[in-house]
Parts: C-alpha cells; structure tokens; sequence
C-alpha cells in the first residue's frame, strides 16, 4: 500500500512537473504581419519596434492579467503574396491578427480574417472602409489616418487658411488604389465647397525625378496643393515644387517622418496635418515613450506614436477579454474599447460594435515658424464626430 | 516647352550615370550587372556614411565616398566575380542578382530603412537656378548635368587615350586576339567593375542629395537597364541618345499624356527598340547574336 501511494505521489509529481511549465507557456498570442524590411518599411518598421518595446514592457511587468503577451512578427514586406502567407501562418496560432503595413496586404489578410475569423487590428496603415459604420465585427483600426475623414479635415482646413480668397487645388496621389481614391475623393469634394481643383496628379514611387510632376501644379497655377500619400511621394512632390519656385502652400498628413522632415526643409508654405501629437510637445506620454524605447528600436522615439497607440488599443482589449482569451471574446471586448491617449491624440479611441474606427477623430496641423526658429502648431486640435 | 527640356536632359543625365555602369561591365566582360541599381544606392549611403564619419566638409566627403564606390566595384569584382570565370555568364549574372539583394539587405542592417538626406549634413543647399527660356532646376540637377557629361568625356579620352582603356576596347571587340596580346583580362575586368560602381556611386550620391537617400533607390536602375538596352548593351556612346530617348519619353508621359504611364514609359521603349532594332541603336548585330 506505502509502495502504491509513493508511486501515486511520484507520479502526480511527474505530472506536475510536466504541467508546470505548460501552464506558464498559456499565453496571449498574438500575430502580427508588417511591412518590417522593403520598398515600405520607412513607414512600418517603427510600428513593428513600437509594439516589442511596448509589449516588452508589459510583460516585464507581469503580462496582462498575469498572463505574457506574446507576439509572433512576420515580414511581409509590403506585399501581398508574403501577406497571404504571414495570415495563414498567424491564424493557426493567434487569436488576433496586427496589420501594419501597405494596403496591398490588406485583402490577403481579411480574407484570412474573414476564413479563420481572426479579428484584424489594422495599427499602422490607413484604416480600410470595413471599420468604419457600420464596422466588419472583425475589422478594427487604431490607425491615426483614415479615408473619408482625413480629406474633409484637409479641405476645411485650406478652406479656412484661404480667408474667403478663391484658391486653386491641386492633388498629389500616389500610384495606389487608397491614395488615388481618397483624392478623388477630395477633389469632388472640393468642387462642391467651391474651389477651384486641377485634376489629381498620380505620382509612381519610383519616380526617378517629381519635377515633371510638379510642373504640371505650376503650370495650372495651384495655390494650394494636398498630398495624401506615403511619405516620399508627399514629400519629394513639394520638393520638387521648392525646386521649381513654386511659392504656393502645401498640405500634406504628416507620417511619422513629419517632425524630422519640418526641420530639415524649414519651410513655412509647408503644413502637415496628423492624428498624432508630434513629440515638440513635451507631453508626459512623450518622455515616457523616449525612455522604454531607449537602446531598443532603430526609429527615434518620435516615430513610436502610431504604434504606441496601437499597442495601448491591444492592451485595453486583452485585458478586457480576461482569461481565457478566445477571439470571439477579444472581438467583442475590442469593439468596447475606450483608450486614453494620454496625449499622443486629441482625444481618446472609443469603438462601439457598430464603429471600430473611433467615434471621434482629432486633427493637429504643423508647421516650420521662421519666427520661433521651430516647428509650431496652426491652432489646437480639431474634432470630427464619426458617425 | 524650355522646362520639359531642361526636365529630360536632367532625367537623361542620370539615366546615362547608370546606364554607363551597365556598358562598361557588358563590354568587357559580357556580364549583365543587374546590381547596378544598387551601386546607386551603395553610393549614396557611401555619402552618407562618410559624411557622418568626417563632419560634412563636401570637398572631401564627396570625393571619397566617389572613389570608395570605385574601390567596392574592384571588391565585388575580386570576391564574387572573378571566381565565376569559365562558367556559363549566366550563372555570373546571377551572382549579380544575389549580389544586389545581399547589398540592399546589408544598407538596411547597416542604416535601417529610415529616408535620409545627407545634403544638410554636408553644409550645403540646394536652391532653384534659373534657365533661359524660363525654365527652372536645382543646383544638383545642373550638377548631375555636368557630372554625366564630365564623366562621358573622361570615359571618352581614357577609352581612346590611354593604353589601359585601349586595351579594355580590344578586349571588348576582339577578346580572342586581346588575349593572344598578352592583356591582363582580370585587371580590364576589375577596372570595369570599378568605373561601373564609380558611375553608378556618382548618381547615387547627386540623387542622394538631391531627392532623397533610402534602400529601395535600385529600381531606377531597372530604368536605367532599359537605356542601356535601347542604347546598345556593348555601345557606350548609346547610352546618351538612348538616356535623352527615355527620359523625353517620360517626361512627354507626365506632361501631356498620362503620368501613371510615365512608369513603365522607359520599359516601352524598350519594347519598341526590341522589336524595330533589337541590338538598339548603336549596338551590333553580333553582339545579339553572342546574348
């Protein structure tokens, strides 16, 4: 009998040992597909290095409701093919799919949603119609820029700068189908609030030289021109327009390159709107943000915010799922989130089940102060309800 | 009409920089570099490596990082090309292909994928100039002007002049009888490679300040493969009025026709020449018949 109850006792010791370790392996796991290495990388790798400095933080602190939070990264690289791979990789695994990367990834990558019924956080590229009203149940979008919304901000905007003066539009698209769309988009809108509109230039990335591109807004005499673009075809159209002696004003959404680019180039005709909060500001968040990420990303701190406030979205949402975490129940705890900001915004990202873009969007616009020798804000933020 | 000339002439200046590069490997070795897209990239990070290295001073970080591209063409050629003698050229001209993905993979462990502008670090600016006509450029854009019409003329004299450059000639033309003469081919070949990666480095380094430096840069290399082919791949006086051919066409493209064509403009040139005179404008029939 003494010899059975050792061996019993051996054996529930065995198997504790063996599940031990197993336990601590229960984890939150999570995918995440960016364009980390090619042609896009400049405006993706710095969400990817947010997210591990971030999510290293968590579980430094002991996870989210003691559990790690761990993410597998694929590369995708900007393309759709490699997408398609990373999303049915990631699916085997997570129960919840990050985006961040060019919207050539985006149908692979929702049609894997859609098969695996993944949720998809898209945390870093253009937010796609599909979290907007009324919101895909599996589509979310922390994302500071989006569709639809960035444009009637942008166009108010010049509408507002103008003073009552009739200007002169001209539209800066890259060869992208959510770029040309959007700016389509802007210029019949721009018609209807009584501009003046040049038809929309599409600008290939690879354009070898942006004068000729350029020229074509001198010579239709644009007052104003708007990009809405990656950021080397918003940028290197200005330029090219500098080059040329174009002295009209320039809008274009301010990626994550805007603080550094602003006071590279020092020019006042150049305004850049965004969601997010350029680091000049000093905001607690900021300083805090500076100090995780020292000696762990190759991106300054000031390219962390998109990818910051992706991962403090992801945060809310795991730690309102609970224990254990499936993604029908992460899907409904996302589409509940309420994030404060804490600065990075003008306001906090709140979904509801029928909106996963944001109830309210905020809006700061930038530029170069001769006079302050500095990058200074054009007013305050400005809210747009999503309805 | 004086802007879209002054427009192509500076697009074609840069297209002929690289398309040098292609001719200059081609004729002497018969190898198609299809790295030399990134020779422009590994040039304008030379800039900006040294740059960094030395504090700006442009009068030195220039030149050096010029002849720091010459010496990584002399490398490659050393480490990955010479060891491809006696086998088929198509295995040398994937070497080429590895070689241009290892290097683009290197620039982004080496500099990550952030854009960068090396132009302020050197101290310098880059203000409009004004043309007859009412045409209007940058500085660089005259600068790479004259770089291409320096370098051609250096290219010229040296091929004619002296005895290393006629000796490249020869063993481009005649390579059996070059051979026979007692010519180092090794060293034409190195010296080919150098002069590529040099023309190559000199565009990347006047593209680097004046648009932008990042990894991807190589794809205008593929454009420039277009003007190397619509030129004569073995012709290196081709190259200027194929440069001027695809950069007009280009341009026109943007201009007055549809600029998302402007793309794939070079590429329908191409086309063009492959199918009206497939050894290009100043190639030789021959020489489509070695390809």
């Amino acid at each position: 009998m003494l010899t059975l109850l050792r061996m019993t006792v051996a054996v529930l010791l065995a198997v504790a040992a063996v599940a031990s370790p197993a336990l601590a392996q229960e984890v939150y796991r999570i995918g995440m597909s960016a364009a980390i290495t090619g042609r896009a990388a400049a405006g993706y790798a710095p969400t990817y290095e947010a997210y591990r400095a971030y999510f290293k933080r968590v579980n430094d602190a002991g996870g989210i409701n003691g559990r790690k939070v761990e993410i597998e990264y694929e590369d995708d690289r900007g393309e759709a093919q490699r997408a398609a791979a990373a999303g049915k990789k990631l699916a085997e695994n997570s129960i919840l799919i990050v985006n961040a990367s060019i919207s050539a990834t985006y149908k692979p990558l929702m049609t894997e949603a859609e098969t695996s019924k993944v949720p998809l956080l898209f945390g870093g590229g253009v937010c796609p119609r599909e979290a907007f009203p009324p919101a895909n149940p599996l589509i979310f979008c922390s994302t500071s820029f989006g569709s639809n919304w960035d444009i009637r901000f942008a166009l108010g905007f010049i509408k507002q700068q103008a003073g009552g003066t009739k200007v002169k539009i001209g539209f800066a698209a890259q060869d992208i189908p959510l770029s040309r769309i959007e700016l389509e988009g802007a210029e019949k809108l721009a018609k209807e609030m009584g501009f003046g509109t040049i038809p929309v230039v599409v600008v290939p990335g690879a354009a070898p030289d942006f004068g000729p591109f350029a020229q074509k807004f001198k010579d239709a005499g644009a007052d104003w021109v708007f990009a809405w673009a990656p950021w080397p075809v918003e940028i290197g159209v200005f330029e090219a327009l500098q080059r040329i002696g174009w002295t009209g004003s320039y809008l274009l959404y301010g990626h994550q390159q805007t603080q550094d680019e602003l006071t590279r180039l020092k020019a006042p005709n150049l305004y850049a709107f965004g969601g997010n909060a350029l680091f000049i500001e000093n905001a607690p968040i900021h300083a805090e943000i500076a100090g995780v990420v020292k000696g762990q990303t190759t991106h300054p701190a000031h390219y962390m915010a998109e990818g910051w406030v992706s991962a403090m979205v992801l945060e809310a949402g795991l730690k309102k799922c609970g224990w254990p975490c499936t993604r029908e129940k992460i899907a409904a705890a996302m589409a509940t989130v309420s994030v404060d900001t804490r600065g990075l915004r003008g306001g906090p990202i709140e979904w509801t089940a029928d909106n996963h873009y944001r109830k309210s969007t905020w809006y700061k616009v930038y530029r170069w102060d001769p006079a302050k020798s500095g990058i200074a804000s054009v007013g305050g933020w400005t809210r747009l309800d999503v309805k | 009409m004086a802007q879209v000339v002054a427009t192509t002439i500076v697009v074609a200046s840069l297209y002929a920089l690289l398309g040098a590069g292609y001719v200059l490997v081609y004729r002497a070795s018969r190898v198609l570099n299809l790295a030399q897209g990134d020779m422009l990239t590994l040039g304008g990070y030379l800039l900006f490596a040294v740059t960094a290295a030395v504090g700006g001073a442009p009068a030195l970080s220039i030149p050096l990082a010029a002849a720091l591209a010459a010496l990584a063409g002399f490398v490659i050629y050393r480490l990955l090309m010479r060891p491809m003698a006696g086998h088929p050229i198509f295995a040398a001209v994937l070497v080429t292909v590895t070689l241009g993905i290892l290097l683009r993979a290197a620039i982004v462990l080496v500099f990550t994928d952030r854009i960068r502008h090396p132009l302020p670090m050197l101290g310098l600016s880059n203000p409009p100039r004004h043309l007859p006509g009412g045409a209007v450029v940058s500085t660089f854009d005259l600068l790479t002007v004259a770089t291409a019409a320096a370098l051609f003329l250096g290219l010229f004299l040296f091929l004619h002049l002296s005895p290393l450059g006629i000796q490249m000639r020869a063993a481009g033309e005649k390579a059996l009888l070059a051979s026979q003469r007692g010519i180092d081919f090794h060293l034409l070949f190195a010296l080919s490679w150098a002069l590529a990666a040099f023309s190559g480095g000199l565009a990347g380094i006047l593209y680097a300040n004046n648009v932008r430096l990042e990894p991807s840069l190589d794809v205008l290399g593929l454009k420039a493969f277009a003007v190397a082919l619509v030129g004569g791949l073995d012709s290196l006086a081709g190259v200027i009025p194929a440069a001027l051919l695809v950069a007009a066409v280009e341009v026109l493209t943007v201009r007055y026709g549809n600029p998302l064509l402007s793309d794939v403009s070079p590429f329908l040139c191409l086309l063009a020449m492959l199918l009206v005179r497939p050894w290009g404008l100043f190639g030789t029939r021959e020489e489509l018949e070695r390809v």
